[in-house]
């Protein structure tokens, strides 16, 4: 049973990344533009099918998961500078809607180009099969990609924190206004980390082909999710994003031993249980 | 005033050609989204407040009357007076802890929650079918005709929304206005705009639940899909389409909707994505949805004549 | 193109009201006409399958160039979204402005079943392949038929097959899709696996569309299992393979999937996950019959890929080919003559021989297991296995819950 239960820690934590990763790029683009990105998932099915055409294409998985995330950058300032922008005028409510319309649009164009059968990518040659860690056999590519979202959270705490670009979204996140008053140009900076939270998203996505496979409906399964991520951790904390990431991981992993039926509820109770005891999430100031 | 009990009579007029034109299950089922939509508007509208989880009241609604069909063989007068009640308290408890949290938040709890309630609904097998739905939800006797199922709904729908009307224009539905409009004036002037916006909650969950219970006695089953939060975005999707400026643009929305998703689906097996396209130019052109349209083409035509 | 044949909603609805004003009937119709409906997933959680049943339907209809005896036959579509709201609407929709009075499908067993009301309701003859037991069971009626092979038929054979293979294996593991088609599934695998020699060692249920198995793979991991028995379908089922292999548990332990669709599952997996799997499915390309042979060949060429055809698009063609045979031998297009026609008749069909049985309308045909071949042994990236065992016992009487079939 202890074996059981630490190799589900592994495992729960593992998952817990990439929910993080989605939850820091929304909570990003949360802080800074001040909406929900509703496309956030489909963004995350663009890195995954945008994997597939690299390596189709091309060839190498890593050049697609270093690749593909860029297209989704791409994807996701196309839509801010066509759409979004133009909407800052107007609440922020057609903003989300905008989104919401997006999403749709961008599933059925990932049916009409990729087909609507889903399909999968195998993990690198080297990353193939399992490790034994004692308490479990593991599998290295998930190890690798724990090791590699640990790697971006940390590599995006030292740009928020040490750069000059950073500690302008930073500040973005915690008070919008000042910005402003700086004079720096704030179209720019909603540019900026539109892209930034479209590359988390990307990569995630990308990271996740061998895991979980591609299909259109990618996207639209783990929004939710993300959205709960958010919700718990408390709007505008990149910690929080993170943190909560790695608890709904971890639920989930856990609840599947005593009672696997309950798997997707308990993150609903969890965030229920949040909102009754702290509604302001565990990380959030506003 | 006149203009309304004017729109009144014409939507009367409506309902009685539609199932003239229409199945009268279809038109039914267009009537009851149109509840949904104008219930959804008391909040989007005049309230200003997005709710992404509108799914919730409509699914926990006809879930309440297919069980008390299927395990009690409940009476009408029973079922949805209770479904309505039952509503209130859930919007009560939902909308409570979502208005503690305004804009983005607000958005987002009523969304997760609705997944929440999915979720339940999804797993809780025994109680609702899951997957595979709650069957067996048989109309009574005297409605099992579907004309006389259809008059009943359009009975039904005019009566929901001549009450809608006058809640809106009571004193009390004005102030929602008020806290749209500007919740610091409302809150300086000695109003509880949390309160405020709670009433506005509840009195669109208990419409809309109200339609989610009518709707379970349409094809004699209760889909999971009834309470799915992609269907809390087409409540959004036609309140919006239809015009929320205007109390009875969302009626215009709901059939433009179901017309629409009817129409297109025929012709393109990718017909979600002419929705998206609707919607995104919708939202980035014409906000004021389809009544602005109209609104437009009325001015266009007025100036004409007053020229000619 | 048989979607000429498609006629607007706003259109029909017009010309009704022409219709209902000037009193005329809308259509005179001449030559009798039969209408079928396919109601398909062309969006929602079966988008994937819901083009390839299209598919299969009309090379159904064009093998008979669209006539069922002296009955003209008209195909229409219409998008079933994967939910039972949506898919009853448009069935609704079709038998009033398209005068259909038969339809076949769609994929979900859930919105199947919620149509199978509409059937019942609007006396349609109503065709339906999948996994749910209901509809030949609980909520039998007279216009209601399942080509899929009943549920005990199916895990028995796949239990009999495994033992053949693995005469050591004893102790099995399951993954089950949280639903009703997986329970009456798990009941089934539980009471059966003792008569071969096995047991069952632990079970987990997991919520229809599942992505994420690996909490359930370390689970499953923990009690070494001899193998792992799979109750669940589609991505699912592709989800859950992938993992498990990531993980190492197969193929070294053998995989069943019990329920499957077959091509349109293993093509989803790379050959080296699928090198140890028993696959239990309603239908595979090699099944050797005048009528599969016909349908491979003419479906191929319709495939944009030229994929042979798996479950799904043999499903449609099924319920296509029955419906065809129910009003060829009734000899018009009166629904219930087309009934009672087919009712405890035999059919030659894709699968084989296939019987209707008249007091529940479950077909009593072949269902097939096959073994996975080795990335070595295959021929090519389409040859996935080789069929190793059909059965069609029926399901035992006392199980069946089709209490009564009803009246027309």
């Amino acid at each position: 049973m202890t074996f059981l239960i630490v190799s589900q820690i592994i495992n729960g934590v593992v998952t817990g990344m990439l929910y993080a990763l989605m939850g820091v790029g929304l909570t990003l683009i949360l802080g800074v533009l001040n909406i929900p990105n509703f496309a956030h998932g489909v963004l995350y099915a663009f890195g995954a099918y945008f994997m597939l055409a690299v390596t189709q294409l091309i060839g190498g998985f890593w050049l697609g998961v270093l690749i593909a995330p860029f297209g989704v950058v791409a994807l996701g300032m196309l839509i801010e500078y066509f759409g979004v922008r133009q909407l800052y005028a107007a609440h922020h409510d057609y903003q989300l809607l905008f989104l919401f319309a997006v999403a749709l649009i961008l599933q059925e164009a990932i049916i009409l180009i990729w087909g609507p059968v889903g399909t999968s990518i195998l993990p690198p040659e080297h990353l193939a099969g399992a490790v034994n860690l004692g308490v479990t056999i593991y599998p290295k590519y998930r190890l690798a990609v724990m090791v590699i979202t640990a790697a971006i959270v940390i590599a995006l705490w030292l740009f928020l924190t040490r750069t000059n670009v950073g500690a302008i979204v930073r500040a973005g996140i915690e008070n919008r206004g000042m910005v402003e008053v700086l004079g720096i140009d704030v179209q720019k900076v909603f540019l900026l980390t539109f892209g930034i939270g479209a590359w988390l998203a990307g990569i995630a996505g990308s990271l996740a082909t061998p895991i979980m496979g591609l299909t259109p409906s990618m996207g639209f399964d783990i929004l939710p999710i993300t959205f709960v991520v958010v919700v718990i951790a408390g709007l505008g904390s990149v910690v929080g994003a993170i943190l909560a990431g790695i608890l709904i991981g971890l639920a989930q992993s856990l609840t599947t031993i005593w009672f696997p039926e309950a798997a997707q509820v308990v993150i609903y109770l969890l965030m229920g249980l949040t909102i009754i005891l702290r509604p302001q999430g565990l990380f959030g100031k506003r | 005033m006149r203009r309304d009990r004017y729109s009144f009579l014409l939507l009367a007029v409506l309902a009685i050609v539609a199932p003239l034109v229409l199945r009268p299950v279809i038109a039914a089922e267009i009537l009851i989204f149109a509840i949904v939509a104008v219930a959804n508007n008391i909040i989007l509208g005049y309230t200003g407040l997005l709710s992404f989880g509108q799914a919730t009241f409509f699914g926990v609604g006809a879930y309440i009357s297919g069980l008390m069909i299927v395990h009690w063989d409940a009476p009408l007068w029973l079922i949805l007076p209770t479904a309505v009640a039952a509503n209130v308290l859930l919007a009560g408890v939902i909308g409570y802890l979502c208005v503690q949290r305004i804009g983005l938040y607000f958005i987002m709890l009523t969304f997760a929650f609705n997944q929440m309630f999915y979720f339940i609904a999804y797993s809780w097998t025994t109680l609702t079918g899951g997957e595979d739905g709650l069957p067996g939800v048989q109309r009574p006797e005297w409605l099992r005709d579907d004309l006389a199922f259809y008059t009943f709904v359009a009975v039904l729908a005019l009566i929901c929304l001549a009450l809608m009307k006058r809640i809106v224009d009571s004193p009390w539905g004005r102030l929602f206005q008020a806290v749209r409009d500007n919740p610091d004036r409302a809150a300086a002037t000695g109003h509880n705009v949390r309160l405020i916006k709670l009433t506005s909650f509840v009195v669109a969950g208990a419409f809309t639940g109200f339609a989610g219970a009518v709707y379970a006695l349409l094809y004699g089953i209760v889909p999971v899909d009834a309470i799915y939060w992609l269907r809390s975005g087409d409540i959004v999707f036609m309140t919006l389409i239809g015009g929320s400026g205007n109390f009875f643009g969302p009626v215009i929305g709901a059939v433009f909707f179901i017309w629409l998703s009817e129409t297109v689906s025929l012709f393109w097996n990718r017909w979600p994505m002419i929705l998206g396209i609707v919607f995104a130019l919708v939202v980035l052109f014409l906000r004021g949805g389809i009544v602005e349209v109209l609104a437009r083409i009325a001015g266009v035509m007025r100036r004409r004549r007053d020229a000619g | 193109m048989a979607r000429i044949t498609r006629r607007g909603f706003a259109a029909t609805a017009a010309v009704a009201t022409g219709a209902a004003v000037t009193g005329f009937p809308y259509v005179v119709r001449a030559a009798e006409e039969a209408a079928i409906l396919g109601l398909w997933d062309f969006t929602g959680a079966y988008a994937d399958v819901g083009p390839l049943m299209d598919v299969g339907a009309q090379v159904a209809l064009e093998q008979v160039d669209y006539r069922a005896g002296d009955v003209k036959l008209r195909y229409v579509t219409r998008d079933g979204e994967t939910k039972a709201g949506a898919a009853t609407r448009r069935a609704e929709e079709a038998i009033a402005s398209e005068k259909v009075g038969y339809i076949i499908g769609p994929w979900s067993s859930g919105v199947g079943l919620a149509v199978s009301e509409v059937a019942k309701n609007n006396k349609v003859m109503h065709w339906f392949s999948g996994g749910t037991e209901d509809i030949s069971g609980k909520r039998c009626h007279r216009y209601g038929f399942q080509w899929a092979a009943n549920p005990w038929t199916a895990m028995d054979a796949v239990l009999y097959a495994f033992r053949q293979q693995n005469a050591n294996a004893r102790r099995l593991y399951l993954f089950v899709a949280d639903y009703a088609f997986g329970w009456s599934l798990e009941k089934y695998v539980g009471n059966l696996a003792p008569k071969y020699g096995m047991e069952v060692i632990g079970a987990d249920r997991h919520p229809l569309g599942q992505r994420e198995f690996s909490s359930y793979i370390l689970k499953a991991a923990a009690k070494n299992p001899d193998a792992v028995f799979m109750i669940n379908f589609g991505l699912d089922a592709v989800s859950a393979a992938r993992q498990l292999h990531s993980f190492g548990l197969i193929p070294k332990v053998p995989l069943i999937m019990s329920w499957s669709a077959g091509v349109e599952e293993l093509i989803q997996l790379a050959p080296e996950i699928r090198s140890n799997v028993i696959v239990g499915t309603n239908y595979y390309y090699t099944a050797d019959n005048p009528v599969s042979k016909a349908f491979v060949e003419a479906y191929r060429k319709k495939d944009k890929q030229g994929n042979p055809p798996g479950y799904a698009p043999a499903a449609a063609y099924s319920l296509a080919h029955m419906t065809i045979e129910a009003i060829k031998r009734a000899g018009t297009a009166n629904v219930q003559k087309a009934i009672q026609s087919i009712e405890g008749a035999e059919v030659e069909g894709l699968v084989g021989t296939i019987k209707v049985q008249a007091s529940n309308h479950q077909s009593i045909r072949p269902y097939f297991v096959l073994k996975t071949k080795t990335p070595k042994e295959s021929q090519g990236p389409l040859d996935f296995g080789t069929i190793i065992h059909t059965s069609s016992t029926p399901q035992p009487k006392e199980l069946n819950e089709c209490a009564d079939i009803g009246k027309l």
